[in-house]
């Protein structure tokens, strides 16, 4: 097997408040392979969006800081590199594309222009050039007469157009990694389809990696090859999107796809996530886990432990630590699952 | 795979591209390189009491007029040029614009003091001592023939009546009021302009710089904005008056490099909310560094209230130099309206014309740059609206 083209290992990021110290992302570790789709699901406030501006450190210092771990990208260590030469990996081999597109295109300049920055900020190219490829990319993510639409600023365009007008900007240098922030929460379903249907499409078009973050289980469902789950800034379960949706092994993420309407019970996870500042000792979910033992709530979290067959399918809860019964979640989950799929269809 | 995919990557080429640089901001620096070339030849190498052109007039560009000529090319750059290739913006700001009436004929008044007052010190001689034509009066009015030592015009039922030779009339050194008001226009309009240049660019350039790069920079920068605002400028003025004599171009230094702390705490706390939008952080993400940031996506996203602010700055520079010059605290070789005002003032009651014209025009000019900033806030930032 090939190196993976991105692997975090053991990412802390930290923000010095007012309150104290937030340990935003506390020892995530996870690898995106050439090629594939990795989503990063998480209720808001779990760490995902920090992790993904982790990466290219494009979270705020002071107060944010990457306080420890290492960022692999491609053979390279992320973290100690320094700004000018993440700058130059910034859009040129990993991209981003964020969630609100209506806030992602500056409203000063026509999206042409944007695109045409876009490219020359890493290539030495003259501005006609630069811009019939402008052009191209507008075709290319579907914005019907691209020339024509060219110059026109961002307020002339739909939600969705401006969506793919961010990912023609994250394209135009044909990047390695593509990371998308919930590209599409603020689509409606009709555009969402689309534009994951678009960023399928373009991921073999452009043979790009693309880390998707993302709370709709949906969309991952639709896209993901591997799915991280986070809470509270740690990873609770990692693995195959079929592994993990066919076997869902931590008691969080059984909890997170009951609450898809459809599907197990419809009920919500009780509780709220724990306060950023003073989480709790032990499993982070814990206080909020219909399955917890007094061993939940002693020491650190519980390590990655091997959920099935699958070596990469991996769990941190104590069920499936050595000496631990994994049964005790597994089982009940077939249960009710299937009982609530029976009322779902009748 | 991973060797070919990542050698592609030059880490030694990680400095800020010029690349970005538009071919506008190249043919800015260019000219203001040539410039600056030009002002070396002029200062250092041209005796000083010689004219620096002359064809097609003969013109001895002193330190202001240098500064003046930089300040319009600066004017031309970033706001003619923008507003020429950018038609589209340009005509729904004129549609917005045009809706105030007032500020349209402000604009139009303005853009004739503006040229006769650029033009018309090149083709008219400086007005000089002439006491033979005394106390003229203006053309089409009279006055008792015995306040004019030498009435020019006809002398009718003992009023001398004015004459086209002197539209205005003249004060009473014998200098035509017209021509002063001409070169008064000039000055008013360096005032204006050069100090409110001055002011926003380095106002602009502190807040944007203070608001985005936070933390300490911040700190230091408005710490010294304070400070700035509490010295007294025009005590240092005043001190570099007594010592030196008054001089224009020390008036637009001192106020100019004294006078950007409001501007610069303004484009500070707009700058603030712009730095937290989403466009900021995707231009990092695409590479990005600071100053480009700041440059490409802060600045112009700032610059409507900084227009704004300074379309009310000019005015009140011009109306600042005006009161000094009427205290004779003004620079003596210059004929602005403050000083034609202030000369006037004693024979108010015998010539009236002497005060009143350039009153008139220091009042029109004024009013037409306030109208002109109430619509241009109405068209540029619509949020301020009132």
């Amino acid at each position: 097997m090939t190196e993976p083209l991105l692997s975090i290992r053991d990412l802390r990021t930290v923000f010095h408040t007012d309150e104290g110290l937030v340990r935003a992302v506390d020892g995530v570790s996870f690898d995106v392979d050439r090629g594939e789709t990795v989503c990063l699901v998480g209720e808001s406030g779990s760490g995902k969006t920090v992790t993904g501006e982790s990466i290219t450190r494009l979270i705020r210092t002071p107060p944010g800081e990457i306080a420890g771990g290492e960022i692999v990208f491609d053979g390279r260590d992320l973290t100690t590199l320094s700004d000018a030469e993440l700058r130059s990996l910034r859009g040129d081999r990993i991209a981003h594309v964020f969630q609100n597109p209506q806030g992602a295109l500056n409203p000063v300049y026509t999206v042409g222009w944007q695109i045409v920055e876009a490219i020359r900020l890493h290539e030495d190219v003259d501005e006609p050039a630069a811009r019939s490829r402008a052009i191209d990319l507008l075709d290319r993510v579907g914005i019907p007469e691209a020339t024509r639409r060219f110059d026109d600023y961002p307020h002339e365009f739909s939600g969705g157009m401006k969506q793919r007008v961010s990912l023609a900007m994250a394209l135009a240098t044909s990047p390695d990694l593509l990371i998308a922030d919930e590209p599409t929460t603020a689509l409606d379903v009709t555009i969402q389809n689309q534009i994951l249907d678009l960023l399928r499409e373009l991921q073999d078009e452009f043979d790009m990696s693309i880390l998707l973050i993302t709370h709709d289980l949906g969309v991952v469902a639709e896209v993901a090859d591997r799915v991280v789950v986070m809470y509270a800034g740690k990873v609770m379960e990692r693995g195959g999107v079929f592994d993990v949706f066919e076997r869902p092994s931590h008691p969080y993420t059984r909890a997170l796809l009951e609450c898809l309407p459809g599907r197990g019970e419809g009920a919500a996870i009780g509780g709220t996530l724990p306060p950023a500042t003073d989480p709790p000792d032990g499993c982070r979910f814990h206080p909020r886990c219909s399955y917890a033992v007094d061993a939940c709530s002693e020491g650190e979290q519980p390590p990655a432990c091997a959920a099935d067959d699958d070596p990469d399918h991996v769990v941190s809860c104590v069920h499936y630590e050595p000496g631990g019964d994994p049964s005790v979640v597994r089982d009940d989950r077939e249960t009710r699952l299937t009982d609530g799929g029976g009322e779902g269809q009748s | 795979m991973s060797e070919d995919t990542f050698e592609s990557i030059d880490w030694s080429e990680t400095d800020t591209r010029l690349a970005t640089l538009s071919r506008r901001d190249w043919a800015a620096a260019l000219t203001g390189l040539a410039l600056v070339a030009a002002f070396c030849y002029d200062y250092l190498v041209l005796p000083a009491n010689r004219p620096t052109i002359t064809e097609p007039v003969e013109w001895n560009v002193t330190q202001l007029d240098w500064l003046f000529v930089a300040t319009l090319l600066a004017l031309g750059f970033y706001a003619i040029v923008p507003l020429c290739t950018n038609r589209r913006l340009t005509a729904y700001y004129w549609r917005e614009f045009r809706k105030n009436r007032m500020a349209v004929v402000g604009l139009v008044y303005l853009l004739v003091v503006f040229c006769i007052g650029v033009i018309g010190p090149l083709v008219l001689e400086k007005p000089t001592l002439a006491l033979e034509q005394a106390y003229q009066p203006p053309a089409f009015t009279s006055v008792d023939s015995t306040v004019p030592v030498n009435c020019i015009g006809s002398v009718v039922d003992g009023r001398c009546q004015g004459t086209m030779a002197h539209p205005l009339g003249t004060t009473g050194d014998g200098k035509d009021i017209l021509v002063l008001v001409v070169y008064g226009m000039q000055v008013s309009m360096k005032v204006g302009l050069i100090s409110t240049l001055l002011v926003i660019t380095i106002g602009t350039t502190v807040g944007t710089v203070a608001a985005y790069g936070g933390g300490l920079v911040d700190e230091l920068l408005m710490r010294y904005v304070d400070i700035q605002l509490v010295f007294p400028a025009f005590f240092l003025y005043l001190l570099l008056t007594y010592l030196f004599g008054g001089s224009l171009f020390m008036f637009i230094v001192i106020f100019g490099l004294t006078g950007w702390g409001s501007i610069a705490r303004l484009v500070r706390s707009e700058a603030l909310q712009r730095a937290e939008e989403a466009y900021i952080t995707a231009a990092r993400g695409a590479g990005g560094g600071t100053l480009y940031i700041i440059r490409r996506h802060l600045v112009p996203n700032v610059s409507n209230s900084v227009i704004t602010a300074a379309t009310l700055l000019i005015p009140g520079f011009i109306l600042f130099e005006a009161s000094l010059s009427f205290l004779s605290l003004g620079d003596p070789t210059v004929p602005s309206w403050g000083q034609v005002i202030a000369t006037g003032r004693s024979d108010l009651s015998t010539a009236w014309w002497v005060s009143t014209f350039p009153g008139v025009f220091l009042f029109t000019t004024i009013l037409a740059f306030n109208f002109m900033g109430d619509a241009l806030r109405d068209a540029l930032d619509p949020r301020q609206e009132t």
